[in-house]
C-alpha cells in the first residue's frame, strides 16, 4: 500500500483479558522492521486501559470477548468518543463482523489472520484508511441484510477472490488488473459500508479520507451526510 | 379432507347411507303414516293420541338424525328412545278398534323399525336392532291376542308385514354397513399398494446409488490396494500421496450420502478432518447460502479442490461461497500441481504462487 513516512510511530492501546495475548501483540509490534507502531498501554478491561496513557492512543486494539462477555455494545460508545477501534476476535462469523463494523469499528481482524495483518492494519487504520482482511471480505459477501450496499460485479468478484485469500497480486492476475485497482475495488466496498449503520466519527473520518484519496467522489457521500444529520432516517 | 384415503372414502360412503336412511324414514312417515292417520281419523278411539304418537315419532327421528349427522355417535339413553318408539306402537295399537288391528289405520308397527335403524346406526353389530324389531313384533302379536284376532288370515298378514318391513330395515342397515367397510378396505388396499410401489422405487434407487458408489470406491482404492498387495513400497512418496487422495475419495463417498442440511460443506468438512489428522492445519470457511445441488454436481464441484486438499503438506484454507445462483469452492494450500480433469458445467481455475497452489472450482460454468 502507499505508505507515507510516519512522523512518529502510531501509539496503540490493547484491551485483552489474556496476558499472553497482550504480550504477543507487543512482540508483533516490536518485530516490525520499520518500527511503525508502539504499544503504550494494555490491560484486561476497557476502563483500566482508558484510565492511563491508553486514553490518548491513536488506535485501540480490542478483544471482542472479555472475561467471557461479548463487548459489541461498548464499541459504539468508544467510537463516539472519537477513538479508532480495531476489533480482533476468534468469533469470525459474518454476523459478528458486520455488527462490529456497524457499531463504528475501523476494522475487524480474525484471530486466525492476526500476525500477518496486525501491524499493517494498525498503521492503515491510524490514517483513517480502509483495511479489509480476507475474513471481512467473506462477511461482506454473505451480507444478506436489506440495508447492505449495492456492489458492482467487479467489486464482488474482487471480494470473492480476496476472501479465498492468496494475495492481492494473485487476485490482480486472476482478474487481469493491476494490484492497485484490486485494492481500490475492495477498499471501495469498505467505504460503502461506512455509509450504513449508525454514524460515528470513525466512519466520517474514513469517508473524508476516501474522498481525499480519490477513492470515492464527494457527491457519493451525500447519502451518508443526510443520515448523519437526521439519525431517525438512518437505515 | 383427512390424510388417510381409507378413512376419507369410508366417511363418504357412510354419510351417503345415513342420508339415504333418513330420507327413507322421513318419506315413509310423511307419505304412508300421515296418510293413514288422516284417512282413519274417524276410526280411532282417541285420534288426538294417535296424532301425538305421529309427532313423537318425528321427535325421535330428529334426535336420531342429530346423532347421525352432527355428533356421529349413538345418542345417550338410546334404549329410552327405543322404548318410547315401542310406546308409540302400543298407543296406536290401543287406539285402533278391534277391526282395525293390522288394518290401514294401524300404521306404526310397520314403520317404527326405521327409527330402530336410525337409533342403532353406530352400534357395531345388528344385535340391538334385531332385539328392537323382535320386541316390535311381540308388541304387535300381544295386541292381536288381546283383541282376539289370531285367526289364520290375520296371522298370515302379520307375518307378511313383519317379514316385509324387517327385511327392508335390517337388510338396509346390514348392507350399507357392509358396503362402508368394503369401501374402507378397498381404499386401505390401494393406499398399501401405492406405499409398496414407492418403497420398491426407493429401493431400486438406493441399489443404483450403491452400485455407483461401489464403482467409485473401486476407482479410489482397488488399484492402490492391488499395488500394495503386489509389494509396492509404502515409503514411496508418490504412493503415499495417492493413498491420501484415495482416502479423501473414500471419506467423501461416506460423507456425501449423509442426510445433513448442507451436504457440500459436510463433505468438505469430513475431508478437512482427514487432512488435519495428517497434520495439515485446515481452515474451512463456508459463507453465503449454498443452494441444493444434485450429487453429481457436488461431486464434480469438489473434485479438484479436494485433490488439492489431500495433497496439502502443512496448511490449507478452504472456502465455500454460495450466492447469486453460483457456488464457488476454493482451496489455497502448499501442494504440488496435479492434472485437473475437465468436467462439463464446472469451471476450474488454477494458480500458483511459489509453494502455494490456488484451486478454484465454480458452478455453473459461465
Amino acid at each position: 500500500m502507499d505508505r507515507e513516512p510516519l512522523a512518529r510511530p502510531v501509539t496503540v492501546a490493547v484491551v485483552d483479558d489474556h496476558p499472553i495475548a497482550r504480550d504477543g501483540i507487543r512482540t508483533w509490534l516490536s518485530r516490525d522492521p520499520l518500527g511503525r507502531a508502539e504499544l503504550i498501554a494494555s490491560g484486561a478491561t476497557i476502563e483500566s486501559v482508558l484510565r492511563g496513557p491508553g486514553a490518548t492512543a491513536d488506535v485501540l486494539l480490542l478483544d471482542l470477548e472479555l472475561h467471557g462477555v461479548m463487548v459489541i455494545d461498548r464499541i459504539a460508545e468508544l467510537c463516539a468518543e472519537g477513538r479508532r477501534v480495531v476489533v480482533y476476535s476468534g468469533h469470525e462469523d459474518p454476523e459478528t463482523i458486520l455488527a462490529v463494523l456497524d457499531a463504528g469499528a475501523s476494522t475487524f481482524i480474525a484471530k486466525s489472520e492476526n500476525e500477518q495483518h496486525c501491524v499493517d492494519t494498525i498503521v492503515t487504520v491510524a490514517t483513517d484508511r480502509p483495511y479489509v482482511p480476507p475474513m471481512m471480505a467473506g462477511a461482506f459477501l454473505s451480507d444478506a441484510r436489506p440495508q447492505r450496499p449495492r456492489l458492482s460485479e467487479r467489486e464482488r468478484e474482487a471480494l470473492l477472490l480476496w476472501f479465498q485469500s492468496m494475495s492481492k497480486a494473485s487476485v490482480a492476475r486472476r482478474m487481469g488488473l493491476t494490484e492497485a485497482t484490486v485494492r481500490q475495488y475492495i477498499d471501495r466496498v469498505r467505504v460503502k459500508y461506512a455509509k450504513i449503520g449508525r454514524p460515528a466519527p470513525s466512519k466520517a473520518a474514513l469517508l473524508a479520507r476516501a474522498i481525499e484519496d480519490g477513492l470515492i467522489q464527494a457527491h457519493e457521500i451525500q447519502e451518508y451526510r443526510s443520515f448523519a444529520a437526521d439519525p431517525e432516517s438512518a437505515p | 379432507m383427512t390424510g388417510d384415503p381409507a378413512a376419507y372414502v369410508a366417511g363418504r360412503y357412510e354419510r351417503g347411507s345415513v342420508v339415504a336412511a333418513l330420507v327413507i324414514a322421513a318419506c315413509w312417515h310423511v307419505g304412508y303414516d300421515l296418510t293413514a292417520l288422516v284417512v282413519n281419523w274417524s276410526v280411532y278411539r282417541w285420534p288426538a293420541a294417535v296424532a301425538g304418537s305421529w309427532l313423537a315419532y318425528v321427535v325421535i327421528g330428529v334426535v336420531a338424525a342429530h346423532a347421525l349427522l352432527r355428533t356421529r355417535r349413538t345418542p345417550g339413553a338410546v334404549w329410552g328412545f327405543a322404548g318410547a318408539a315401542l310406546g308409540i306402537d302400543v298407543i296406536v295399537l290401543a287406539a285402533c278398534p278391534a277391526g282395525e288391528v293390522l288394518g290401514p289405520g294401524d300404521w306404526s308397527w310397520g314403520s317404527i323399525g326405521w327409527l330402530g335403524v336410525l337409533l342403532f346406526w353406530w352400534r357395531r353389530g345388528p344385535h340391538e336392532l334385531i332385539v328392537f324389531l323382535v320386541l316390535n313384533g311381540v308388541v304387535m302379536l300381544t295386541g292381536m291376542a288381546l283383541n282376539g284376532v289370531l285367526d289364520r288370515i290375520s296371522l298370515a298378514r302379520f307375518l307378511m308385514v313383519l317379514v316385509g318391513s324387517v327385511t327392508l330395515q335390517l337388510g338396509y342397515s346390514v348392507a350399507t354397513h357392509a358396503l362402508t367397510s368394503a369401501a374402507q378396505r378397498a381404499a386401505q388396499l390401494s393406499a398399501a399398494r401405492a406405499e409398496a410401489d414407492a418403497a420398491r422405487q426407493a429401493a431400486e434407487q438406493v441399489h443404483a446409488d450403491r452400485l455407483g458408489r461401489y464403482a467409485q470406491v473401486r476407482k479410489a482404492a482397488a488399484e492402490l490396494l492391488a499395488a500394495l498387495a503386489d509389494g509396492a513400497d509404502p515409503a514411496d512418496p508418490v504412493l503415499r500421496r495417492e493413498c491420501a487422495t484415495g482416502a479423501a475419495w473414500l471419506r467423501r463417498l461416506i460423507a456425501e450420502t449423509d442426510d445433513v442440511p448442507d451436504p457440500l460443506v459436510h463433505a468438505l468438512r469430513a475431508c478437512a478432518y482427514d487432512a488435519e489428522r495428517r497434520g495439515v492445519v485446515v481452515s474451512l470457511l463456508p459463507r453465503g447460502t449454498v443452494p441444493e445441488l444434485p450429487l453429481d454436481t457436488r461431486r464434480a464441484l469438489t473434485e479438484a479442490p479436494l485433490e488439492a486438499l489431500s495433497r496439502a503438506r502443512s496448511e490449507a484454507r478452504v472456502t465455500v461461497f454460495g450466492g447469486a445462483g453460483e457456488v464457488v469452492v476454493s482451496v489455497v494450500a502448499d501442494a504440488d500441481d496435479f492434472p485437473i480433469r475437465r468436467i462439463e458445467g464446472i469451471r476450474v481455475t488454477e494458480h500458483r504462487e511459489g509453494e502455494v497452489l490456488w484451486i478454484e472450482s465454480r458452478w455453473p460454468d459461465r
